[in-house]
């Protein structure tokens, strides 16, 4: 069967204009009316929308806790990378160099995290933390250190690190899987080459393991940076709600804040731009830092 | 022979932070399983132990008296419209991107992929006022819409590269034996594609289950409440109320199906999620 042009282009067209035109409302359109509604005063109703130029971008640097939720959302960032990326390498290097039987028990147990929810990772954590029964505290009294117990979310000093742990224990298993892949693919015999040469394990770690996976290290990395920029004020809102007085506010929580709670809806896009161009300028200075050449052996 | 004693040693040297983790891992979930058949009271006295007796009331509080039958209902409905209508926009896209040749067809899927990395918290606030302009607002439908949207970006970027291990001339034979370009669409590559819409729509059900944020956004009545919204308004009621054992009855029936889900898809689940996250 011959098919003529125009059939060729109305298949064409029912294929991409319905999901384009869906996307175009739903994606692409806020993202940019967001970028317009920032030039506004507007507190949501229709009367009250009043152009007001860079006015919102002026408040935005006046404002004294806009660099503190920025700090703080550079905060997780930091701290997260760390974390995350020290242990997953940890367990991905044990869990395949190491031949352990159990092996598969562990990824599956410590991937399960990374599918729960946020609401439900906030609460377990937020218990966790609970002054008089939580776990923490519990663990420091039985350990004889009561002195170290405290309110950790109710504390404006301990409040910000205690939403790291949550954050690693929930997304640990994700970059174990992905280094594990990358393990997987270096060949055995550059391990034995490095063994007859008598490398230690260590030196074969830092020598061939890390070099050989940069590529997956280098993706964890950004995927850990912009999941974080993009989404920490997930788990802000479930466990704190950008308090005990502003001290774990993260840009997008103090968005929600702002636009949604005091309904400064001008205000609020002027701060996701400010989240936007944030989160576009780290990861490709990111990609700059992170461009090592492909190592081969 | 002090070699092998010295890699023994090593592997359970190594099995210390491996059993760790795990008790770290599976204690808070253990626990709140454990939780939801105590009492409030036994809660107080012995918050991290095995309850007394298992009995269901926290159960059967939370959904009579919490409406948490009527927020399953809604999350249910949310997670299946939402997934089936990502598969009805997503993969007529995914078949022209990967297989007709047009013009624009590199930009339009750089476009989409796109959309996985830009935060769409700016988009959230004219996004809450197009939902009120279109009735939407407050609507468990409406929120099926922006999900479906919101993962059509992943979507469209996994089945695409399904797609595009599919061997060409069985499209080809297929138009040859006169089937539209429609049938092969929906006879030929559907089928054929059935292993990734799988994975995807398993991985966007998950997601579309466990959402928070745009759900605290878009919605606002208490009768539309998602799983989400409804534990953490539990959540924030048991500061006063003290109703700790309903809160984890309700974690219990939220993450359930998640637990269902990942017993029998753990591997998609995971080679999803990894493929998605490194290829993107």
């Amino acid at each position: 069967m011959v098919q003529s042009k125009k059939q060729k282009y109305m298949f064409l067209a029912f294929c991409l204009i319905p999901t384009f035109i869906m996307f175009a409302i739903f994606t692409l359109y806020p993202l940019f009316s967001g970028l317009y509604y920032s030039f506004f005063d507007w507190s949501g109703s229709a009367q009250n929308k009043e152009f007001i130029g860079i006015d919102n971008y002026i408040k935005l640097i006046k404002d004294a806790i806009i660099p503190n939720t920025i700090i703080h959302d550079y905060f997780l960032v930091v701290t997260k990378v760390i974390g995350i990326m020290i242990l997953a390498m940890f367990f991905a290097v044990a869990l395949t160099q190491l031949k352990i039987k159990e092996a598969p028990f562990y990824r599956i147990v410590f991937f399960f995290p990374n599918i729960m929810s946020v609401v439900v990772i906030g609460i377990l954590w937020t218990f966790i933390y609970n002054p008089s029964m939580g776990l923490v505290n519990s663990g420091l009294e039985f350990l004889g250190l009561e002195s170290l117990a405290k309110p950790w979310l109710g504390s404006e000093t301990w409040a910000l690190p205690s939403l790291v742990l949550p954050s690693i224990w929930a997304g640990i298993g994700l970059f174990m899987l992905m280094l594990m892949g990358g393990i997987a693919n270096v060949s055995k015999s550059y391990y034995e080459a490095a063994e007859i040469d008598g490398a230690t394990e260590w030196q074969q770690f830092w020598k061939v393991t890390l070099p050989l996976v940069w590529p997956q290290i280098k993706i964890s990395i950004l995927y850990i940076v912009i999941t974080t920029l993009n989404g920490s004020f997930i788990i802000v809102q479930v466990m704190t709600g950008g308090g005990p007085n502003n001290s774990t506010h993260v840009m997008g929580s103090y968005l929600y804040q702002q636009a949604f709670v005091q309904y400064n809806f001008g205000y609020g896009a002027t701060i996701g731009v400010m989240i936007l161009i944030l989160s576009l300028i780290t990861v490709l200075i990111l990609q700059f830092f992170m461009r090592r050449d492909k190592v081969e052996y | 022979m002090k070699r092998s004693v010295g890699q023994i040693l090593g592997k359970t040297g190594i099995r210390i932070p491996l059993i760790l983790w795990t008790i770290a891992v599976l204690y808070p979930i253990f626990w709140m399983f454990l939780g939801s058949f105590k009492s409030n009271a036994e809660i107080y006295r012995n918050p991290w132990g095995f309850p007394e007796t298992f009995n269901w009331q926290n159960f059967a509080d939370a959904w009579t008296n919490y409406n948490i039958d009527t927020s399953v209902f809604n999350s249910l409905i949310v997670t299946v419209v939402g997934a089936v209508l990502t598969l009805v926009l997503a993969i007529p896209t995914a078949y022209a991107i990967e297989r007709l040749n047009f013009r624009g067809s590199k930009f339009l899927f750089t476009l989409y992929v796109s959309g996985m990395m830009i935060p769409m918290v700016l988009g959230w606030i004219p996004l809450f006022f197009l939902l009120m302009e279109f009735n939407l607002l407050d609507n468990i439908f409406g929120l099926a819409i922006v999900y479906a949207v919101s993962q059509l970006p992943f979507t469209i970027f996994v089945l695409t590269s399904f797609m595009s291990t599919i061997p060409k001339s069985l499209e080809e034979s297929a138009a040859i034996d006169g089937l539209s370009p429609y049938g092969v669409l929906w006879k030929i590559i559907t089928p054929l594609s059935m292993s990734g819409i799988i994975t995807v729509t398993i991985m966007n059900a998950i997601q579309f289950w466990n959402e928070y944020f745009m759900a605290l956004i878009f919605l606002q009545t208490e009768e539309n409440y998602t799983l989400a919204l409804a534990i953490d308004y539990i959540s924030s009621e048991a500061q006063y109320t003290n109703a700790w054992g309903t809160l984890f009855a309700s974690l219990v029936i939220a993450i359930i199906p998640v637990i269902i889900l990942y017993a029998i898809f753990q591997r998609r689940i995971a080679k999803g999620m990894t493929e998605g996250a490194i290829k993107g």
